[in-house]
Order: C-alpha cells, then structure tokens, then sequence
C-alpha cells in the first residue's frame, strides 16, 4: 500500500485570533493585569456557564415607563442586606443569656468602637425596612402587579412580609430592657390566644410555662438563624419570578405597537 | 381573566417590554441610587437617633407601662378598641389572621383584567380604605397616654387664679393620676375610653358638690372614694377641684 | 386504539414486563421509584423529627414550683394587699421573679370556702387580658393594667376593659408562723381553681376546654 502523506496539522487550533488592536499582545502592566483578570472570568465561566445568568438577568429589558416606584423593592432587599450585615457583627459582642444580655447590649453601646452607631443601624434599619416592604406592596397593590402571570410573586411577597414582621418581633426581646421584656410578655400571650393550639404554641415560644433560662436564646436562633434563612431563600426564588416574568410596566403606559409592525398589518388588510 | 386577556395582556407586556431598556445600566442605576438614599436615612436616624436602651427588663415591676415598637402600634390599639371579654380573641388572633389570610389570597379573588386603579374602584377603596384604618389607628397608639400619668394644660382660669390655684389644680391632677381613675375615665389624651364616662370635661357638666357626691357615692362598677376622703380630707378637696375645674 | 380502553390487568405477567413471574403485581421500576423516595424520606425524618421533638422537650416537661416564704403572719392584714417578690423560675436573677399581692382571707369580701391553701389570698400581678403588670391602687380598691385598660376589684375579679377572667392567684399555706407560697392556678369568674392559663384565655363556658391546661403546670390534685 503506498503510504499517503498525512495533511499537515492547523497550525494550534487552540489559539483564539488575535483581539483587534492588540496584535502585539498585551502591553505593559495594565494590559498584563487586563489580561489576567480576563483569563481568570473566563477560567470560572468555562466551569459554570454564569454569564449566560448573569445576561438573563442583568441584561433584560425593562418595559417602558419604569419610574421611581420600581426601586422599592431593591431597596428594601438593600435595607435587608445591611439589617444582615449589621447583625452578624453585633452577633460577636451580645449575649443571649437573661443575666448577660442587657450588660452586653451596654456594653456595645458604651465599650465597643462605633457600638452605638452599628446597633442604631440594626435598630432604625428594621424601622426602614418595615416602611419600605409596606411601601413596596402598596406600589404592588394600586398597579395591579399581582394580577396574572405574577401570582405567586404576591403570595411570596406577602410571606416575605410576615416574616419581616416575625424578625422585627423577635428582634426587640433582644436588647432585654423593659420595653422588650413586655412588649415580649404581650406578643407570646397573644399567641396564646389561639384556641387549642394557641397554649402549646405560647408554651413553645416560652420554652416552658414561664419566660425562663432559655426563652432569650430561643428568639436569638429564630432571629438570627431560622427567619433570615427563611428570608433569604424565599428572596431569591421572588426576584427569580421576577427576572423570569418581567417587572410591569406603570398600568396607564399603553402598549402601541412599533411602527414597522403597524405597516405591515395595513398591507395586509387591504 | 379568561385565556383571550390573559394573550392580550402577554402581547402588550411583550411589546412595552420591547420598547423598554436594558436592566443594567438603567435601571441598576435607579436602584443604586434609592440604595444610597435607604442607607443615608439609615446611617443618619443611628447617629442622631442613637440606640438608646431603656431601663433593664424588670418582671417584678408594677408600674411600668408596656408600649410595642411603632409599627405594632395598630395592632396594640386594636386590642384597646375591641373591649368586650368574649372578643378579645377575634382582637389578639381572629382578626389579623383573617387580613392575612385576604393579603395572601389577593390575586385569586381579584382577577380581572384591569390594572388602573382608578378603574378598579373596588380594590383602590378598599387599599385606601385599610391603609387610612392602619394610619389612624397607628396615631391612636402613638397618642394613648399611661394610664398613670394625666398630662392636662391648665386652664385659662385657673392659671389667672394665681399660683396657688395652679398647685393645686396639679396636686389634684396628682391624686386622680395615681387614684387610677384614668383606668376607666379618658381625660384628654390619657386615660382609657371606658367602661366610664369620658371626664375631659366634666367640670362643664357637674357642679364640684355633685362631683363630691359621685365620688363617695357611686354608681357600681364604680369604687368608692370616701376612705380617701376620710383618711386625707386635702386630697380629697384637691381631687374634686381639680375635677370641677376640667371645662 | 380499542385495546388501550381495556382495564390493565394488576398482574406483571399479565403485561407481559421482561421477566415478571406468576402472581407478581409490581415492576421493578415502581420498587425503585418507592424505595428511592421512602430512603430519603427516612434520611429527612431522621434529622427533623429529634430536632422537633427537642425544641418542642420543655412543652411536655413538668416544672417544680416549690413552696417559698413571704414574711411572717402578722406582716399581712386582711384589707389591703401588701406586694412581695417571689422566684418563679431559679437561675437567672431578677428575669425569673414576680410581683404577688398578698392579704389574709377577709370572709366579708371572699365568697369562696374556705381551705388549708387559701388562708392568705396571693393574687399574681399579671393582667389576665395579654400579661402587663397590674398594679393594686389602694385609693381606687382597684387593680390596674396600664396597658388596654383592664381594671379588676380588690377580689381580682374583672370590673371593666377586655380581661377574660380574674387575676391567677397563688397557693399559699401556713407553716408556723410564717406564710409560704406554692403553685400558681387560674380561676374562673366564680373564682373555681382551675390548671393554671396563660393570659386571654377565658375559663367560663367552653373556655377551659377551648384552652387546655399544659402538662407543664397542673394545680393540686384536688383542690
């Protein structure tokens, strides 16, 4: 058999072609620096694909007429976000002890550097973002916005509402003065006030028939573990709906269709 | 919505979306900046606001007045407006359950096609309706005084009296304050609107020796004061002066 | 498409599935999918049902309420109320106490029989509407929630605004001279020892069954 000569190999097919303007390669440091950012994004996008996400979701449109009233629910997603931050920080100075907690609230009031002002964040942001949330369902309400296909959103928004609520209940035990020792006394009693189940549910709160050892420790895990998370997730899946379905358009925009469409349907009729 | 509004509703969101911008920049931008404005409000209500702490939590205590964070101040006045024993279940559980439960099932009765709100009078009355309910009964929290504590300006007439009308019209202000008669009686913004008649004006209805009568002997449910009228004599005067003179 | 109509024999070997035997009436595959989803049910509940069943421990769990002083026999009249701090739940300081108003039974005002445990009346200073502290105004003969607006006589039963039944009381006994308090217990509004309620929760009429008593606190068998 005579051998046939083998076609030579592309020359590396691995290469991508050169950048426009760049025929020389990087020059100087910045373009080195350039470079190597380039190459690390694209290192973690081969292994997970996020740019296609991240255009899915930064890169929608937004229908026309969006105005002021469509940041709402960013910032009080924005007001959460610090309300996290904060806590975690005021996490590694408190105690949630009957004995300890009030002197460790002073503490991080008198002692800490920029004690008052972080605990004063946490305590007005809930403030903030129980106005905004209201603020935000109310745009929800009088646009209409729940109404198909965004149901569900709704009903999120509305749990993500109760549970706002649950952390700015829970959160006020905490600082353990007699404002939240009450205030605390009233809101598990009012649960109480559900028949049958409303005893055990008041009783569960309690941690026993009276406010006891591990009452305040019990909020501080609903406060700062178990309602968050809750937050947390049930947020991402409502600003998924939201990417998915589109934010509405104010309900007084009229939807007028493009002029080359408009055209077209004219020389169809005649 | 029946399946033909529901297409038209998806075509014309299809078309304004199309009309639309880009999420980013545009309306990231709009987002950052209302973020920048969320958080100056935040940092500046910490620095002049502060975090101030009360006085330790203290169960053994009987004359502390228990008051909720601001924004449970509707569902605390609830409690005061609805009175009747046998209600105070629909007050603490019944009624925000059943707010929620209509809150949460919103889209699934209401579901027609109309977005504007001046063309759904219905829903636009009923918002407006539970939002002005939730902001008048928030300024009614926010206003209800202790019951312990009686906060009345002094009357013209009184205070051109000279000084020793006023000491006494506030001795007298004293002894009803701490008498607890504004557990049943409304004087002014303090004191609870019932079980008894509101006394912000009392003096302009009953003579001070009617009112004298009254005290020591009431009507039931009402106590009687005359140990405090054998016991003190000058509270007692104090307490019908001071009475006699809210006009 | 007539054969499609016809009711599918519950049988494998009826179906003719690869390698089904006489009388066998599930495929492999549904075993699978069962088995699949009973493993990770199982592998759930083993961590959902203890850290249930801990958080949930203290409903269930009884508390000791022991017996403690408040002060001598002759510190007490039976007209007025004097208050005392007791300690309802031991180690953590002034969190755990609570105010209680004591007086010696007075047969002119209590209409109930009397026995060993109500020789002194010990009324606890909680509002039975939602929980605020009371106070006992001696002017008035009333005692006063600050809170929304409930008022109760010198007995502890309700005279205006929204409680639901009289002040909880204490039992109380003698041991020498000394008067010593136990068990908190609710009453109804013939003043009836029942379990001890939380606050709201009415024991009149259908009250007491509406609103169970808790295995955590029970009053004394018998009285």
């Amino acid at each position: 058999m005579p051998k046939l000569k083998l076609p030579a190999p592309p020359s590396n097919p691995l290469t991508s072609p050169k950048r426009p303007g760049k025929e020389y390669g990087p020059s100087g440091p910045l373009g080195h620096a350039e470079e190597a950012g380039v190459t690390a994004v694209d290192w973690i996008d081969e292994r997970t694909s996020l740019s296609g996400g991240l255009r899915w979701g930064m890169f929608r449109k937004v229908p026309k007429g969006t105005n002021w009233f469509y940041t709402l629910g960013s910032s009080t997603m924005f007001a959460f976000l610090s309300q996290a931050v904060t806590g975690v920080f005021l996490a590694m100075y408190y105690d949630p002890s009957a004995t300890r907690a009030y002197a460790s609230i002073q503490y991080i009031n008198n002692e800490v550097f920029l004690g008052e002002f972080v605990h004063g964040m946490h305590r007005w942001g809930s403030s903030v973002m129980v106005i905004l949330i209201f603020l935000h369902m109310g745009r929800t309400f009088f646009f209409g916005a729940y109404k198909y296909p965004r149901e569900l959103n709704w009903v999120i928004g509305v749990a993500l509402l109760v549970m706002t609520m649950t952390m700015s209940f829970s959160g006020y035990l905490l600082p353990f003065d007699q404002r939240s020792y009450w205030a605390t006394i009233v809101g598990v009693n009012i649960n109480g006030t559900g028949p049958l189940v409303g005893p055990y549910l008041s009783e569960f709160l309690r941690a026993g028939p009276y406010f006891g050892a591990t009452t305040l420790s019990r909020f501080y895990a609903i406060h700062m573990l178990m309602v968050p998370g809750a937050i947390a997730a049930l947020m991402g899946f409502h600003l998924y709906l939201v990417a998915k379905l589109g934010t509405t358009a104010p309900p007084w925009v009229k939807a007028e269709a493009p002029e080359k469409l408009r055209e077209d349907k004219v020389t169809v009729d005649q | 919505m029946n399946k033909q509004e529901k297409e038209q509703y998806l075509r014309d969101y299809g078309t304004l979306k199309s009309q639309g911008k880009p999420f980013f920049p545009y309306a990231v931008a709009k987002d950052g900046a209302m973020a920048i404005v969320v958080m100056a409000v935040i940092i500046a209500m910490a620095i002049v606001l502060g975090a101030e702490l009360g006085p330790k939590a203290d169960p053994t205590s009987t004359t502390y007045t228990p008051r909720p964070e601001w924004y449970f101040f509707f569902l605390f006045e609830l409690l005061k407006v609805i009175k009747p024993p046998a209600l105070v279940p629909l007050a603490t559980i019944g009624v925000p359950t059943i707010c929620l439960i209509l809150l949460f099932l919103l889209p699934f009765y209401d579901r027609g096609p109309e977005r504007r709100p001046e063309r759904r009078p219905i829903a636009t009355t009923a918002g407006i309706f539970v939002v002005c309910a939730i902001g008048y009964l928030t300024y009614l929290g926010a206003a209800a005084g202790p019951p312990t504590e009686i906060d009345i300006p002094i009357p013209a007439n009184i205070s051109s009296q000279g000084p020793e009308a006023v000491t006494n019209f506030k001795a007298g202000s004293a002894v009803v304050a701490q008498s607890g008669c504004a557990a049943c009686h409304q004087f002014g913004e303090n004191g609870n609107s019932g079980p008894g008649p509101a006394l912000t004006n009392i003096g302009a209805r009953l003579p001070a020796q009617a009112i004298q009568r009254t005290l020591i002997n009431p009507s039931a449910p009402m106590p009687s004061f005359s140990a405090l009228s054998e016991e003190s004599p000058e509270q007692f005067a104090q307490m019908v002066g001071f009475l006699a003179a809210l006009k | 498409m007539a054969d499609r109509k016809e009711p599918k024999s519950k049988y494998t070997v009826d179906r003719k599935t690869p390698g089904a035997f006489e009388g066998e009436t599930v495929t492999r595959r549904r075993v699978m999918v069962v088995a699949g989803q009973a493993a990770g049910g199982v592998a759930a509940a083993a961590f959902v049902l203890p850290s249930l069943g801990f958080a949930m421990g203290p409903i269930f769990e009884k508390q000791d309420q022991p017996w403690q002083s408040v002060g001598k026999v002759d510190e007490f009249n039976d007209e007025s109320y004097v208050p005392r701090t007791i300690t309802l739940v031991e180690g953590i300081g002034d969190a755990g106490k609570s105010t209680v108003y004591i007086r010696k039974y007075n047969p002119q005002l209590d209409t109930e029989p009397r026995d060993e445990y109500n020789k002194y009346i010990a009324i606890s200073t909680l509002c039975m509407h939602l929980g605020c502290p009371v106070r006992f105004t001696a002017a008035a003969q009333r005692f006063i929630c600050p809170c929304h607006g409930g008022v109760y006589d010198i007995v502890g039963k309700v005279s205006g605004g929204p409680p639901v039944r009289p002040l909880d009381r204490f039992y109380t006994q003698l041991e020498g001279d000394a008067v010593v308090i136990g068990p908190r217990f609710s009453v109804n509004s013939e003043l009836q020892r029942f379990s001890p309620r939380d606050p709201g929760e009415p024991l009149d009429g259908v009250g007491q069954y509406l609103y169970p008593s808790r295995p955590s606190m029970r009053k004394i068998e018998g009285t």
